[in-house]
């Protein structure tokens, strides 16, 4: 850890991207659909535009930042919330301030907005608070653990171009790992990120999933990616549930990190036409033993599925087995 | 000494490192070879459309004048003529001017004569041959001959006034230290830096890298978009003035072009950071010069 000659806050500060708006020539206005961002990613997908003849693209964010930590401890005058925008191609460096959404509250919103001719690929996006410290303006007292991806031309809001699989025998890896010797994968979301673990000893997956086979082995093996990605939706969301701090009055409160942006993303989907606050007490109440919980598993079932794109890797294995099918008999 | 292409085409096209890399031999790095560039164009992609920005000649033109102007000089002296022009000839977005094909392309394709001429390193006591510094003909933005001139030129103008280009290219280690830094992304920052080579705070190299890794070391704490902010960048400009390449002059050989009518870096922003460096280096310097007098 590096050491710094100021006091800097210990909360964590967290960003996200709450909606995507695009312009393109002669004023077209476009509003990126919501898989085009993805808050578990903290990516977001710009190649999934309507039209690619995009000129700028203006970001929505929020950010939290331990509001109370500035409050009670008192080191820090003239805060301010500032986004930046950056690409290492090109150079390019944008910022944007943002403003407090009730006075002296957790959340600072704001817009970001850059030109697509001064982005190459991808653009990173981080937050910091500033303020001054002991007479000195400007200091960067803390800054978001993980930065956002602005992919330019990118289709799925993904970190990695694929999901984050590593590949290990559990017959011979972690003790935690040799339970689980017949099992072809297990999703893994101790760490930081979850991370899909393949298990090398189950023969011929590995090369179905890294697609180096033939063709039919490329096609099963995006659908088996899918299929993964669905249970890492599925884990994260039971993890992320399962960890919940609990205010005085009961109130569940979100996590600061990935896992608080889990639930966000998947909430929606889980107990429709609530808002986020509403749904995180409900499920959690569900949870804890008013019964329902039961019922609540096929809907997040669903949300997971929904977020892996289940159903279109679907259609699209059936369209390939179709055509492979045409293939073998002409 | 390397010559100008026998084949030179009417548009610029684009060339891989993996393509390059069989035409940047020993021969061409030492000088003594020229460029098949009939073989090279047949691998080269050129590019689509009839833009005016891409044709040839224009940089080609820019380049012979550059080279006959500076003919009885030392060669360093042409980057501050060049950089500004060349930016202005070209008109890139600098989503174009990220692409790295495009600048090997001008290295091998356009003028590998140039590369010879302006790096070509000095001759060496020990008779060793002299030579070019491969990343001249590909490397990254901060050492490729042409793209560290246009990235210089975009990094360092200041709205459409090239005049801080001029200045910073001046000095080659102000062009090869803070080039490479990402202090100088922030407009006022490297707005700041010429703003101390003109007071005359910095003057040799070794000053002049003393002051950037300075500021560069402080920007870890401390957030000079903050402290300094710029005006909100403006992308119709820019667009403009690319879309007005087709009815454009040849860049000025004399006065200065000029570049993209895009706002000026506010002027308070600059004296603010100009104050600040000016601590930063006054400290480092202190520490630079006790070491100096121990060599």
């Amino acid at each position: 850890m590096r050491a710094y000659p100021y006091p800097r806050l210990t909360g964590s500060v967290t960003a996200r991207v709450t909606a995507v708006r695009l312009r393109g020539p002669g004023g077209t206005r476009e509003q990126l659909d919501t898989k085009g961002y993805s808050v578990v990613e903290q990516v977001v997908a710009l190649g999934r535009a309507e039209r690619d003849d995009w000129q700028t693209a203006r970001l929505a964010l929020t950010a939290t930042v331990p509001a109370r930590e500035i409050e009670t401890k008192g080191h820090w005058s003239d805060v301010a919330v500032v986004a930046v925008l950056t690409e290492g191609a090109t150079n390019a460096r944008t910022v944007a301030r943002l403003e407090p959404d009730v006075e002296g509250g957790r959340d600072w919103i704001g817009e970001i907005e850059f030109d697509r001719d001064d982005h190459l690929d991808r653009a990173t996006l981080a937050v910091h608070v500033v303020a001054t410290v002991g007479g000195i303006a400007g200091r960067i007292i803390a800054s978001t653990d993980q930065e956002w991806l602005i992919d330019m031309t990118a289709e799925a809001p993904l970190r990695e171009r694929q999901l984050d699989v590593s590949t290990v025998s559990f017959a011979r890896g972690a003790e935690w790992l040799r339970s689980f010797r017949d099992a072809p994968w297990i999703v893994d979301t101790a760490g930081r990120m979850p991370i899909v673990r393949l298990n090398s000893d189950f023969e011929g997956l590995v090369e179905l999933v890294e697609g180096h086979g033939s063709k039919v082995e490329s096609v099963v093996g995006e659908m088996l990616l899918a299929q993964m990605c669905a249970d890492v939706w599925t884990a994260v969301f039971h993890t992320a549930i399962g960890d919940l701090e609990i205010e005085d009055d009961g109130t569940p409160l979100f996590p600061p990190d990935w896992r608080g942006a889990v639930l966000r993303e998947m909430l929606p989907d889980i107990v429709p036409g609530r808002s986020v606050e509403d749904a995180l007490r409900e499920v959690h109440i569900r949870r804890t033993g008013e019964g329902g919980w039961t019922d609540l598993q096929p809907r997040i079932q669903y949300a997971a599925a929904r977020r892996a794109e289940v159903p279109k890797a679907l259609a699209g294995t059936v369209r390939d087995i179709e055509r492979l099918n045409q293939e073998t008999h002409a | 000494m390397t010559s100008r292409p026998e084949h030179l085409p009417e548009r610029l096209a684009l060339i891989s490192d993996v393509q390059a890399a069989e035409y940047i031999s020993t021969g061409l790095l030492e000088g003594r070879e020229d460029v098949p560039s009939i073989a090279l164009n047949k691998v080269a992609e050129a590019l689509p459309g009839d833009d005016a920005r891409l044709r040839l000649h224009r940089v080609r033109d820019l380049i012979d004048d550059a080279m006959t102007k500076f003919r009885d000089e030392r060669p360093t002296a042409a980057d501050a003529w060049l950089a500004p022009r060349l930016h202005e000839t070209l008109r890139l977005t600098r989503r174009e001017a990220a692409e790295k094909q495009l600048w090997t392309y001008m290295a091998l394709g356009v003028a590998p004569d140039y590369v010879v001429w302006r790096h070509l390193s000095e001759p060496k006591a020990d008779g060793s041959r002299r030579r070019v510094a491969r990343d001249k003909f590909v490397g990254a933005h901060y050492k490729q001959t042409f793209a560290r001139l246009w990235w210089a030129a975009e990094l360092f103008r200041d709205g459409s006034d090239y005049q801080p280009v001029v200045v910073a290219c001046g000095n080659q280690d102000m062009l090869n230290s803070a080039l490479r830094l990402d202090i100088v992304d922030h407009r006022p920052t490297a707005q700041a830096l010429v703003g101390l080579m003109e007071r005359g705070t910095v003057r040799t190299g070794r000053e002049v890298n003393a002051l950037a890794s300075a500021v560069n070391a402080a920007a870890a704490t401390l957030m000079y978009d903050d402290i300094a902010p710029d005006v909100e960048r403006d992308g119709e400009p820019l667009r403009e003035w690319v879309a007005g390449a087709e009815s454009a002059l040849p860049s000025p050989r004399n006065n200065l072009p000029e570049g993209p009518e895009q706002e000026r870096v506010p002027e308070g922003a600059v004296r603010r950071l100009i104050a600040h460096f000016e601590e930063l280096f006054a400290d480092a310097s202190v520490r630079g010069r006790t070491s100096d007098e121990n060599e």
